[in-house]
């Protein structure tokens, strides 16, 4: 037993490295629960650990800088472990709605970083004419201003076609930003196209460009109101006044604050 | 309740903006040590600006680390960010009295790397790459910047047998897991393993690290 124990102990610092491999891992920690000598002594060997890591700094991509900046806003923040007191849960009982669309599963932070870094292309992407240049910068302000809306939230909808369509939301603004990933390309010469559908009937948002590796760049819809469902349709090439197919994807823009 | 009513405030950087040599270096100043830990007690309340400073003190070793371990540049831009987005979003989690702020940093950096090496897919394309040569010795030494922490670290991991810095640096910066360690190395489990625990502490009083 103790000598077990004493076994267990040697693990300190294969698990302050992350050398254990899953079962012992498992077990350790479950040790590490009991054994407060344990907890201390992988205490100050991942404070150790962590010298090791500041060591090993390097330059980091520039880029990166602006894709991680630009998707924390749209990143919902965990509350604090245990101490949220009921009362602050009801407070944000408004915005449940919210929630459900905006806490970011693993899924999510990566499809949230792609929507970052495809705006952040669109802003750095070379363009010809000067036309182009200010169109496409307007453009990108606009899309910007959206994803930097204070009330901005994600939500994600599977396609009824395979794939999945991203929209970033701001009420405030009024508008969305529409993105999709793994959609398939839709037949010939025919293309998606975006409407905002209200209860007077849809309206065209554009169509959305031809995809890169599988995603589609930014599309704005502006003048979109709180109970607007966003919707896709295939439609032939250049799109069309009114959808004249079934919509892939209906996105319910949900009414909140 | 905290809200980010002026724009000002709140706009995230999405025009490639220049990091700024001066700024950085007095944001290296500013935030040394402890101010960490403030930081990510701010970040934790929604603090973009805080954010924006822990991001630049960090973003260096967070990618140092895991392209240590992961080698390929875009699978550990890919990481990093993700890394640095999750401090963004679990920084409540954070608890000043359990250890430092970069400890806690770059134990999720660490993890997410190893993560990524013994996911299946990903040992396969990495043991294509880089089982060819374990760690070498030198592979301290020939990362430039933070000079004074590498210097220590280097200076420390001097003091330990060769057996013991080997298994240390295979394990940590190679992301191998202790009987991994033991076969690259022809020793046995139980040596390894005491070898890279004492090796820990023995770089742990020389680096004077006070938890």
């Amino acid at each position: 037993m103790s000598a077990q124990r004493h076994e267990m102990h040697l693990l300190t610092g294969s698990y302050a490295l992350d050398a254990l491999p899953d079962a012992e891992r498992a077990a350790f920690r479950k040790h590490l629960a009991q054994c407060a000598p344990c907890a201390d002594e992988v205490r100050g060997l991942r404070e150790t650990a962590a010298r090791l890591a500041m060591a090993t700094a390097i330059e980091s991509p520039t880029e990166m800088r602006a894709r991680v900046l630009a998707a924390a806003p749209l990143t919902r923040q965990l509350p604090p472990p245990g101490r949220v007191p009921l009362a602050l849960a009801g407070q944000r009982g408004g915005r449940a709605a919210r929630s459900r669309l905006s806490r970011p599963s693993q899924a999510g932070i990566a499809a949230i970083l792609a929507l970052a870094a495809a705006v952040v292309f669109l802003l750095i992407t070379q363009v010809t004419t000067r036309q182009e240049l200010r169109q496409s910068q307007s453009a990108s302000q606009a899309i910007a201003a959206v994803l930097a809306a204070p009330d901005a939230r994600i939500e994600m909808m599977p396609a009824t076609v395979g794939g999945s369509v991203t929209a970033v939301l701001s009420v405030r603004e009024h508008e969305a930003v529409v993105t999709t990933a793994g959609l398939p390309a839709p037949a010939g010469s025919r293309s998606y196209q975006l409407w905002v559908m209200s209860p007077t009937g849809a309206r065209s948002a554009g169509l959305l460009p031809a995809s890169h590796a599988g995603s589609t760049s930014p599309v704005l819809a502006v003048a979109v109101e709180p109970g607007d469902r966003l919707g896709i349709t295939v439609e032939p090439a250049g799109g069309t006044a009114q959808p004249t197919t079934t919509p892939v994807v209906v996105m319910p823009v949900p009414v909140v604050e | 309740m905290v809200r980010f009513e002026s724009p000002g405030v709140n706009t995230p950087s999405t025009t490639p903006r220049q990091p700024g040599p001066a700024r950085a270096e007095q944001t290296r100043a500013e935030h040394s040590g402890r101010d960490l830990e403030s930081l990510l007690i701010r970040v934790a309340r929604g603090d973009h600006a805080a954010f924006e400073a822990v991001y630049d003190r960090l973003t260096g070793p967070v990618y140092g680390l895991v392209r240590k371990v992961l080698r390929d540049p875009a699978q550990s831009e890919e990481i990093a960010q993700e890394v640095l987005l999750e401090v963004w979003r679990t920084a409540s989690r954070f608890d000043a009295a359990r250890g430092s702020a970069a400890a806690w940093v770059m134990t999720i950096a660490h993890r997410r790397a190893v993560d990524r090496v013994r996911s299946e897919t990903s040992s396969a394309r990495r043991e294509l790459k880089v089982l060819p040569g374990p760690v070498s010795g030198d592979d301290v030494a020939e990362l430039v910047e933070t000079a004074l922490d590498r210097q220590r670290v280097r200076r420390c991991l001097g003091t330990l047998t060769p057996l013991q810095a080997e298994s240390i640096k295979l394990a940590y910066y190679g992301g191998y897991t202790y009987p991994q360690v033991a076969e690259l190395l022809g020793v046995a489990l139980g040596t390894v393993k005491t070898r890279i625990r004492d090796g820990l502490i023995r770089m742990r009083d020389c680096m004077e690290v006070t938890w």
